[in-house]
């Protein structure tokens, strides 16, 4: 590959950064319908000719292109149609619950399917290599959607290990540990939901390269030299399925808001895929606009940590030359 | 397909595991009107029957015939899968290998131009394009390909960057063999694993989300499919009839991603033992 | 129907709340969860957002089962002959910081509602009010208003005059004091991601302590599940789960009709602008048959004069449709329609189409949608129509019936229970223009006329007479076509001795929901 300078990819970045802003501008103006008329429309509030007018008039949505960039780039978000309060405070009370639950499910899935993806490599073609590559493949077709309902009824409905809804007991007073607990078990259900929904993609992965890796020059080297199999595994050529696993890692961030919008719908857990989907059903304009430009700036910045990351991880610079 | 590699293939379990589960599906399409299978769209039996010699799976709440609906949800899901997959690998590997043999501007500009196509959830693309153009489940798949194609892209321009440097291909260019050639005769065969692999996984992210979108109810409410089934099965979920309605759509569904799972496993171990089943990222 | 084998098995496992012995604490689910804080410029337009706030501010008068109650005004009456209603306070009323609330609140609060609209109240029949006394009030009309006591006395929130007569901007005057009001419940927490609401009893209220200690709102996907996991204490439930939640010791209430589910139709385009072809749909449309598929059974065919057959003023006479194909085919061809061989209707050599706007899913694809959509469709093909089916996102959807761009649609409202008002609201555009439910319909001079007068007929007698002929216009032109109202019910766990009960015609402006603040006052 062509080394591209440094600069040229943060050049790349910026520009990238600046069509998302144009279109996060523009994207909720082509949605059709708008807040007076969906927030009023399941009302038992009849509003007249010229109620609707004043309506309409207070929640006119007309910023320029130009005040909207000042906004986005001194951080002044607005105000919530729907809150009337700023925006920035809604999505920081939303994020931590997203980043808890899309977050601990994507970490966990990420080391599980790596060790056992290098595991399972490491004994191809084992018995325990083929029960572990058809567990994964049957997990791997089982929709979220289904996951999620039938840990519902069995662990909610009909065992009641755990709560149905939420992600704490709201207003239970409870101190330190009892806390702790309480989020625990709330988070519990759609945490393994999620966490089988993503595991088979990295352990597919990390077997994937692991695979194509173990076949390699540089292992036989290290064989030789008799360096012990864990070492072998790990520090050598584990080191080389990262890069895949980072990239893929990376990816998912682009779903971290609305990644788990099926999850958070089915336990009622809190989030900002929730915010942005009621946001949508309310078309509070300003609030998906802040969401929207939120999320995928958050996308590009991680992928261009990524390109850098790139350059201690690829493997290429070993196996090929 | 040389018949080497249809011996190989066809004394794999796993092959056999997958081509068996997509001739069962393929046989109850084809068969469905053999069988006296019902029209999905009638209306007239009693709502929430139990299963029966007349409805083997029940009738659901608007007196529609389940079995009736499962296999023309299977059916519907498959088409579109078929599309969105083929058009979205097609662009990630013409994509994909541009950026790699001409790199440079054109590769940064690709590759950004794919890193903001990641950004945006295309579920919410999708939401806004149904909600506003009312647009068909083709144009819908067309438009899915048209988001997803970067993963595809991005996996096939990293092999491809890897084969470039390979020594063969550096003999190759030094006898001065054209780039068109070099792709063709080189490129482009010797990842035909790779995207033979991403294509089933292409699948399996068509099926996922033609499953979610029809769950959210983004398509024509007469067009059945399994998320539409499941989204209804799901209302009476306080019901007995999770084993005969929930599940059957779910169960079909598991079995569709787990066949061409199981399909793209096999492939690649009988066309390259070296290159391990790279599934690729943003599958599901 | 059999019952899911989860339900059998799951009795009840209480999962104790950790609050002291003594205080009761209720637990309310609901899906959304989030409703806006709880004050009049905060909450959302919708019932359960005017519900959280009613039970920090009181109004005038409310209802229970049987109907009017005192609240804030222990007594009330009308002068006809000055046009003004008088009502005298409750002086052991206070407000949640302690200052006692006198008759200058409840000036100020119209005024100030006259200058910063509260859209759940019409401030415009009212011309001044007066303080009599710290106690009593007088509120003079401008003209007669027959929706007084439903529409200003039982729905108008009390402000406190001390608190809100410095604010300018009430929409964004979010400050603690802004949820000091005079209910029983006293604001403690709203949390937006969450969605939950915390409320704690006002020991001093003027209709005596509530009896639970702490009241909490909270989200739940499947309230089924809370409340038979005991994490719920109250939550509305569809009819399905009555019996089984019955079996397992919950109480099951079930409301009066007020919520019904009807047919747009777009009376401002041919062909639906002809009286004929609107009934000969009516004729069509097997009402049964889409409460069996729709609602497997539960729900009852609606009066086509829209007001609710639980209605104190229903008219028993209003005109029926019954299902009909062949009459509803001689309508069509005296239109000039002609069925040709494929069963569909043609007339000029065009075919006769018509697109069906379904708008029932949610952006958050939460709820599958109902089979109605499907259900007309399929009636209307027998009939020989042809339907192209649309569903849209709800938001998307109700802005293309505000502006007229559509045929046919599937929508639906309460309030069928509340003042008769609620005729004029979904008929007339003078009332309802701004809304996506009314069916703005102005063509018929006489209905128009008699709508105007009923909302200035002060006499009851006289008023139903009015509205009883309304009905018979409306149920004749149909411009909107009444289809059924599904059954509305709530469950709740009794052994929290707490009776909650639906209210008569609604809470405040005819709120189909079982969260009377009153459930908890009482002994």
């Amino acid at each position: 590959m062509p080394a591209t300078p440094r600069k040229y990819i943060i050049l790349a970045y910026l520009l990238a950064g600046l069509i998302l802003i144009v279109a996060s501008y523009s994207l909720p103006l082509w949605l059709p319908g708008d807040f007076v008329t969906a927030a009023y429309s399941g009302s038992e509030i009849t509003l007249t000719a010229v109620q609707a007018q004043e309506l309409h008039a207070f929640y006119a949505h007309d910023q320029s292109l130009r005040s909207y960039m000042a906004d986005v780039f001194t951080l002044k978000w607005g105000y919530s149609y729907v809150f009337q309060v700023p925006i920035s405070e809604l999505i920081l009370e939303a994020l931590p619950w997203t980043l808890v639950l899309m977050g601990s499910a994507h970490v966990l899935a990420t080391v599980v399917g790596f060790i056992a993806g290098v595991e399972m490599a490491w004994r191809r073609g084992r018995l325990v290599e083929k029960l572990g590559v058809g567990g994964a493949t049957v997990m791997a077709g089982v929709p979220e959607l289904g996951v999620g309902v039938i840990l519902l009824l069995v662990f909610s409905l009909h065992l009641g290990w755990f709560p149905a809804a939420g992600g704490k007991t709201v207003y239970a007073d409870y101190a330190g540990c009892a806390q702790l607990l309480d989020l625990g078990r709330h988070l519990t259900l759609p945490l393994t939901t999620l966490f089988l929904a993503y595991l088979p993609a990295n352990f597919f992965l990390t077997r994937g390269s692991m695979v194509l890796i173990l076949g390699q020059q540089f292992l036989e080297t290290a064989r030789v030299k008799g360096l012990p199999p864990i070492r072998i595994r790990y520090a050598h050529a584990a080191r080389n399925a990262l890069l895949p696993l980072a990239t893929h890692f990376g990816m998912r961030f682009a779903f971290m808001v609305t990644g788990a919008v099926v999850v958070e719908t089915i336990f009622a857990y809190p989030g900002v895929g929730a915010l942005l989907f009621n946001a949508i059903t309310l078309r509070d304009l300003p609030l998906i606009q802040a969401i929207v430009l939120f999320s995928s700036l958050a996308v590009l910045a991680v992928n261009l940590c990524l390109e850098f990351i790139y350059a201690f991880l690829d493997p290429r610079v070993r196996y090929v030359s | 397909m040389s018949p080497d590699v249809w011996k190989k293939l066809t004394s794999d379990p796993l092959f056999i595991l997958g081509a068996a589960l997509f001739a069962i599906m393929a046989f109850l399409l084809v068969g469905g009107s053999w069988l006296g299978v019902h029209d999905p769209h009638d209306m007239s039996f009693a709502p929430l029957s139990s299963p029966s010699l007349q409805h083997w799976l029940g009738v659901n709440d608007g007196g529609m015939d389940i079995f009736a609906e499962l296999l023309s949800g299977i059916k519907n899901t498959l088409v579109f899968s078929l599309l969105a997959g083929l058009t979205s690998l097609l662009l990630g590997v013409v994509i994909g290998m541009l950026c790699a043999w001409v790199g440079g501007l054109t590769d940064q500009l690709l590759m950004r131009f794919s890193d903001i196509l990641l950004a945006i959830p295309s579920i919410m693309l999708l939401i806004l394009v149904a909600a506003f153009f009312r647009v068909s489940a083709p144009v819908l798949g067309l438009i899915l390909a048209a988001m997803t194609w970067p993963t595809t892209a991005k996996i096939v321009r990293a092999q491809a960057l890897v084969i470039r440097k390979s020594l063969h291909i550096q003999a190759a260019r030094h006898m001065g063999a054209s780039g068109f050639y070099i792709i063709r005769r080189h490129m482009l065969p010797e990842l035909f694993p790779v995207y033979l692999v991403g294509f089933a996984s292409k699948l399996r992210m068509a099926i996922s989300m033609e499953t979610t979108l029809s769950f959210l109810g983004l398509f024509d409410p007469a067009r059945k499919s399994l998320g539409m089934m499941i989204n209804y099965a799901l209302k009476y979920y306080y019901l007995d009839i999770w084993w005969n309605w929930f599940l059957p759509p779910v169960l079909c569904l598991t079995m569709l991603i787990m066949a061409t799972t199981l399909i793209s496993l096999s492939m690649e171990r009988v066309f390259d033992p070296r290159l391990g089943g790279f599934v690729e990222a943003g599958s599901r | 129907m059999r019952v899911s084998i989860f339900f059998l098995i799951s009795t009840a496992i209480n999962i104790s709340t950790p609050v002291a012995a003594q205080e009761l604490e209720i637990r309310i689910a609901d899906s959304k969860g989030d409703w806006g804080a709880p004050n009049p410029f905060h909450h959302y337009p919708r019932g359960p957002g005017y519900v959280r706030m009613s039970w920090i501010f009181d109004t005038l008068i409310w209802k229970d089962q049987s109907g009017y109650i005192p609240a804030l005004a222990t007594k009330w009456l009308y002068d006809p002959e000055r046009m003004v209603f008088c009502f005298h306070l409750n002086p052991r009323a206070k407000w949640h910081d302690n200052t006692p609330l006198t008759a200058a609140d409840v000036v100020f609060t119209l005024a100030y509602f006259k200058k910063h609209p509260y859209h759940w109240i019409s401030t415009a029949p009212i011309k001044t009010a007066k303080a009599l006394n710290p106690h009593s009030v007088e509120i003079h009309l401008a003209t007669p208003y027959a929706s007084f006591l439903s529409d200003i006395g039982g729905s108008m929130p009390i402000l406190p005059r001390h608190i809100w007569e410095n604010v300018k901007e009430p929409h964004s005057f979010s400050a603690p004091e802004a949820f000091i009001g005079s209910g029983p419940y006293r604001f403690v927490d709203f949390n937006k991601a969450q969605g939950s609401y915390l409320f704690k009893a006002f020991a001093d209220y003027y209709q005596g302590r509530p009896k639970a200690d702490r009241l909490i709102y909270f989200r739940s996907g499947r309230p089924l599940v809370s409340l038979s996991t005991r994490q719920a204490d109250l939550c509305s439930i569809d009819a399905d789960m009555a019996q089984s939640l019955e079996n397992n010791g919950f109480v099951v209430i079930r409301n009066e009709r007020g919520v019904n589910r009807k047919l747009m139709l777009n009376h401002r385009k041919a062909p639906f602008n002809q009286k004929n072809f609107r009934q000969a749909l009516a004729l069509a449309i097997d009402r049964q048959e889409i409460i069996a598929k729709s609602q497997r059974g539960f729900g009852t065919p609606a009066s086509y004069g829209l007001l609710s057959i639980d209605h104190p003023m229903y008219n028993p006479d209003t005109p029926v449709y019954h299902f009909n194909l062949s009459e509803a085919r001689r309508l069509l061809e005296t239109l000039g329609y002609q069925r040709a061989t494929d069963g569909f209707y043609h007339r000029e050599g065009q075919p006769l189409e018509v697109q069906l706007l379904s708008s029932s899913f949610s952006a958050t694809g939460q709820g599958a949608p109902d089979r109605d959509a499907q259900v007309i469709k399929k009636q209307l093909e027998n009939l020989g129509v042809r339907v192209e089916l649309i569903a849209l996102e709800q938001a998307t959807a109700d802005s293309k019936i505000q502006n007229w761009e559509f045929d046919l649609a599937v929508s639906g409202h309460g309030g069928l229970c509340g003042d008769a008002k609620i005729l004029n609201e979904m008929i007339a555009s003078s009332y309802g223009a701004g809304s996506v439910n009314s069916a703005r319909y102005d063509e018929n001079p006489e209905l128009n006329q008699l709508l105007e007068m009923q909302m200035r007929e002060m006499d009851k007698n006289a008023r139903t007479k009015i509205v009883y002929r309304i009905q018979e216009l409306y149920a004749e032109e149909l411009p909107a076509i009444s289809l059924y109202y599904p059954f509305s019910l709530s469950a709740y766990n009794p052994h929290k001795g707490i009776d909650w009960f639906y209210t008569k015609g609604g809470i405040g402006k005819g709120i189909p929901i079982a969260q009377n603040k009153m459930s908890l006052i009482r002994p």
